[in-house]
């Protein structure tokens, strides 16, 4: 799919500037404009969707005294968290405790660079498209767990000391079999650039009553999907396997002495990273921004996919309990990466065989 | 597995059905039954000054100041201290205090919660409703009789 | 002794002895009577304690001890050890053992009973007797630097509490630079999500496993006991019993002290005031249950769990009804002594078709419970062996209600030591005998089962009354005033366990001792025995399954 524009190059191009200085504006202004389509979602997220969300599964009413359905709550919320006093404990190991909460958004936005989310009018909005996307776009997103064992040891607190020693232990466990389902996909697109792992799921599979159900990995291996699905939860840290932070248990985790900025920054890259969770899972298994319509309204299929997974950690949220932290390294190592291994060897067999 | 699809299902079918519990209050005020103890309301032109409701108080909540000839000066109670128990009603022999229905009271202070009797009086009616009508069938079980003297301490 | 399932028959033949046997068992050991109204009492000397309750416990099998009370007199202190059977609740036994005005030491419980431990410790703490032989004798419900004790006689109230500063050093410091050991102590609570109020447990933990844990109780210690000996029999004392467990429990607390403070003044309860009395009851425990629920789920799924909501939400219809017939949601004060205060509202139809359209949609909710907790492989993974708590020590501690039916232990005062008017009507006590988590949480659910049962057969009798015979309440003088020196302790199935009240009289209207034996007192006791090798989520789903409620634990 080399022949579509990335974003840079079509703000460079726009705007007429070539050359090294049309590289560098280009790819501010589009990480800029991206990274911003990014915070608005957790914006829309965090003080408001996910209580509206959690609010109809248990049958409650929820924000709506500001605004047209409570939607003015979000710039209150902000005014709100900022405007609290950031209170440093005592004892805590300064710069790292004031770094951890700048790196965890940072790696998530980072992760967002090669992300194809798809085209909106003329605009293909994908920053990056290196050939190793895939590979690149894990890499960022494992940065989190630095971030949360940061926080952790830092903190100087001992509850915060095990939430980032479980965040440690469940990322080592689940990442493996997640990148393991992922070389699953890698073995049908034959490639690690994203644009082309999109591109590879647009045939038709098979017609059902004249609707066309496409190639997505989703329907061609339904089992790695849900493998994918569930190691990703796991990765993002959210129910069942919301452990790191578990509040019943260990108060809050690794971000028990955050507070003000330092929290809200937090409580964004933890929802950045539902996002590029989503967004991963949309372009291996989804199809990227691939959808019924014209090509050019694709970001708004894209947009619909990474919302759907927001909604899915919701829904988990409200009904699964979460399991025990020596349950979840047994089902991470001892059921996860064997089965994660099972479905690479099975893939790679059947590709072999057909192809 | 199916348990797990159970417990979506579950949830699913309650944020699909829509209905909600909870209610915006304050524009939706619950009902409370007309037994519902709250606020006291007094009627100084009832009372008879006999300081049964004084004297049953648990926790001292009722202060009442008589002059030497036991006229009634004062009737002073601590609505935020009261654990609104409904005896000094039970006791009263002339319906002078009453527990309204009204749970709505807020204060800047713990000392704006002594009330005094004018601001007893004042007490409105939680919707309007009078509950002396869905209590009075039962007054009469209260006192018995006993065996020996009435006891009025 | 026997742990088999529920089995009527066999309760009764546990062969009772009669006092006159008993002493013969005791022998040399007893020196006086002193016979309360509920049982036999032995005066003892203070250094034959464990032989006394150990020849009880295995000779005459007084299997439960129920409750260790303290008191001083003038010229003497005193503690009493009431036993009673597992099997039989009804034959009982006081252990009354003196001690010594100006020296005031006796024999430790602790060796024969586990549950003596936390019991001795309180009444060390408010009485101040001091006991030998105990593993561990120190304040409980009071601060380590508090200055005497609050119930004895020369107790000065006016004394200033002042600890310096010394005092309050940590007394954790050298634990925390322990350079030798890689264990951790961790302080979870007074204030933690998880600790259903405010508790503080001192655990060590290995990794995330937990070595050892020590509940830190009273922090909510509000002088219940003494309240009580402060207020009249006949009125000031009803209201505070709802406040004990204030879970919307009231009833069932109400009803404690009115079982014992009408057994004490001898006063006959109307028929039809006992058929609302035991709906009513079972409505609190249906509300208390679903909380129980509740927060168990939160405790085990998370803070945003929708099983919180669900069960919320049917405690709140439950509590309606009961608001409808006590004009409270928590603090009912609906008993009084002889009766309750008022009859069912009008119009009773109302009441009733309310009454009957909630127990018409509690299958369907119960159905859901199980659909969102119970049948859910994690929840089933979460709880399933863990926090085990075997019968043996569920009975040594004390323990009672759904904890200990959890354990196999087929122990419900309704049916053993029947009072209301549960006798009379067609119900099951419900055991389990998975010993862990998971069998506590379904004792429960198919307790509110069980209760929704017990509410619609009362419901059909009070429909039925005759008008003129709805009388709720008996003839009771104005003031009671129970003779000089009678002592008494009865007790009630509350929704967490056994709730007794010993009361002892002076002859004046209000009580010289009043003690309260909680039953989630004796169940947090147990905690240490489930938690002592789990990881910390198990100890959190262990405490939440002991459904303990601070208010009652600290009194």
């Amino acid at each position: 799919m080399g022949t579509v524009q990335l974003f840079p190059e079509f703000i460079s191009e726009t705007l007429g500037l070539s050359g090294v200085l049309g590289d560098v504006v280009g790819s501010l202004v589009a990480a800029a404009v991206v990274g911003n389509i990014v915070l608005a979602f957790t914006g829309v997220a965090g003080p408001w969707a996910k209580r509206k969300i959690t609010a109809a599964f248990t049958d409650r009413i929820a924000v709506n005294r500001i605004g047209p359905f409570g939607l003015l709550i979000i710039p209150a919320a902000a005014v709100q968290l900022l405007a609290k006093e950031l209170i440093v404990p005592e004892g805590v190991d300064r710069p790292t405790w004031d770094l951890a909460p700048i790196v965890l958004p940072a790696s998530a936005l980072l992760g967002f660079s090669v992300i194809p989310m798809g085209r909106l009018g003329p605009v293909n909005l994908q920053i990056a498209d290196p050939e190793v996307g895939l590979a690149l776009v894990f890499a960022f997103a494992s940065i989190a767990s630095v971030s949360l064992v940061m926080a952790g040891y830092a903190s100087n607190n001992k509850y915060s000391m095990l939430g980032g020693l479980r965040a440690v232990a469940q990322n080592l466990a689940y990442e493996i079999p997640l990148i393991v389902t992922a070389m699953s996909v890698v073995i049908f697109a034959g490639t690690l650039q994203m644009s082309g792992i999109v591109a590879a799921q647009t045939d038709v599979l098979f017609s059902v009553g004249g609707f066309d159900v496409p190639t997505w990995y989703a329907f061609v291996n339904p089992f790695a999907f849900v493998l994918f699905l569930t190691a990703n939860m796991a990765e993002i840290g959210r129910n069942p396997f919301d452990i790191p932070e578990a509040p019943t248990e260990i108060v809050a985790g690794y971000q028990t002495e955050y507070s003000s900025a330092y929290f809200v920054l937090f409580y964004l890259g933890e929802f950045v990273h539902v996002f590029l969770g989503g967004a991963i899972l949309a372009v291996t298994f989804l199809g990227g921004a691939s959808g019924p319509g014209p090509e050019s309204i694709g970001f708004l299929w894209f947009v619909v996919k990474i919302w759907g997974f927001f909604l899915f950690t919701q829904w988990a949220r409200s009904a699964l309990p979460r399991v025990r932290i020596d349950q979840l390294i047994e089902i991470g190592w001892k059921g996860m990466l064997v089965l994660s291994f099972a479905n690479l060897v099975l893939t790679a067999v059947i590709v072999g065989v057909i192809a | 597995m199916i348990g797990l699809m159970k417990s979506m299902a579950t949830t699913m079918k309650h944020a699909l059905d829509g209905s909600t519990f909870t209610v915006e209050y304050p524009e939706d005020a619950p009902d409370v039954s007309p037994r519902f103890r709250g606020v006291h309301k007094f009627s100084q032109e009832r009372c008879i000054w006999c300081r049964q409701c004084e004297n049953v108080c648990p926790n001292d909540t009722i202060q009442i100041v008589q002059d030497d000839q036991r006229n009634g000066e004062q009737y002073n109670l601590h609505i935020g201290q009261c654990i609104y128990c409904r005896l000094c009603e039970e006791v009263c022999p002339v319906d002078a205090i009453l527990l309204t229905q009204n749970f709505e009271f807020t204060a800047d202070s713990k000392d704006e919660f002594v009330y005094n009797k004018e601001q007893l009086k004042n007490v409105p009616w939680y919707k309007g409703i009078d509950p002396l009508e869905s209590r009075n069938p039962d007054r009469g079980a209260w006192i018995g009789e006993g065996d020996g003297e009435v006891d009025y301490q | 002794m026997s742990l088999e399932a529920p089995d009527t028959t066999e309760t009764d033949e546990v062969p009772e002895r009669t006092p006159d046997e008993l002493e013969a068992l005791l022998g040399d050991l007893v020196i006086d009577r002193d016979d309360h109204l509920n049982a036999p009492g032995f005066v003892i000397r203070p250094d034959a304690v464990q032989e006394t309750l150990s020849r009880l416990k295995s000779e005459a099998g007084y299997d439960h001890l129920s409750l260790v009370t303290a008191q001083e007199y003038e010229n003497r202190y005193e503690s009493i050890y009431h036993l009673k059977k597992f099997d039989d609740p009804t034959q009982e036994v006081s252990v009354v053992v003196p001690a010594d005005k100006d020296d005031p030491v006796s024999e430790s419980g602790d060796a024969v009973f586990r549950t003596a431990d936390w019991h001795e410790r309180e009444a060390y703490d408010l009485i101040g007797i001091e006991y030998d032989d105990h593993p561990d004798l120190r304040r409980i419900l009071l601060p380590e630097t508090w200055q005497g004790h609050p119930l004895s006689m020369d107790y000065d109230k006016d004394r200033p509490q002042i600890a310096t500063l010394p005092e309050h050093a940590n007394p954790l410091e050298d634990h925390h630079h322990d350079s030798e050991s890689d264990t951790m102590f961790l302080n979870i609570g007074p204030h933690h999500p998880a600790t259903h109020g405010v508790l503080h447990l001192k655990t060590i933990l290995d990794g995330e496993q937990v070595i050892d844990v020590e509940p830190d109780i009273g922090y909510l210690h509000r002088c219940e006991e003494q309240m009580a000996q402060s207020g009249t029999y006949r009125h000031q004392i009803m209201p505070y019993p709802d406040r004990w467990d204030y879970i919307s429990a009231g009833l069932l607390n109400e009803w404690a002290y009115a079982r014992a403070a009408e057994d004490l003044a001898d006063i006959e309860v109307p028929e039809y005031a006992q058929v609302i009395r035991t709906m009513g009851a079972e409505m609190c425990r249906i509300a208390a249950h679903m909380l129980a629920l509740a927060t168990f789920a939160l405790d085990v799924n998370g803070d945003f769990t929708a099983t919180f909501m669900y069960a919320i939400n049917d405690r709140e219809r439950v509590q309606d009804l009961l608001e409808d017939l006590t004009g409270q949601r928590l603090m009912f004060n609906y008993f009084r002594l002889g009766g309750v205060v008022w009859d069912l509202p009008e119009p009773r139809g109302e009441f009733f078709s309310k009454t009957r359209d909630f127990l018409d949609q509690l299958p369907g909710s119960v159905e859901e419970y199980h659909d969102l907790v119970t049948a859910n492989e994690i929840f089933q993974m979460r709880t399933i062996d863990t926090g085990i708590l075997p019968p043996e020590v569920a009975k040594n501690y004390g323990a009672t209600g759904p904890v200990a039916r959890g354990s196999g232990v087929d122990y419900d005062l309704r049916r053993d030591d029947p009072y209301g008017y549960y006798d009379e009507l067609e119900w099951d006590v419900v055991t389990e005998d998975g010993c862990d988590n998971y069998s506590r949480l379904l004792v429960r659910m198919r307790e509110v089962e069980e209760s929704a049962k017990i509410i619609e057969q009362c419901i059909d009798l009070l429909e039925d009354w005759p008008e003129e015979e709805r009388n709720i309440q008996a003839n009771v003088p104005r003031t009671l005033r129970p003779d000089d020196d009678t002592e008494i302790y009865r007790a009630v199935e509350a929704a967490k366990g056994e709730l007794g009240i010993y009361m002892r009289a002076d002859g004046t209207d209000k009580p010289a001792r009043f003690k309260i034996r909680s039953p989630c007192f004796s169940n947090l006791q147990t905690l240490p025995e489930m938690a002592n090798g789990e990881y910390i989520p198990d100890v959190i789903a262990a405490l939440g399954s002991l459904d303990i409620v601070l208010g009652e634990v600290d009194r």
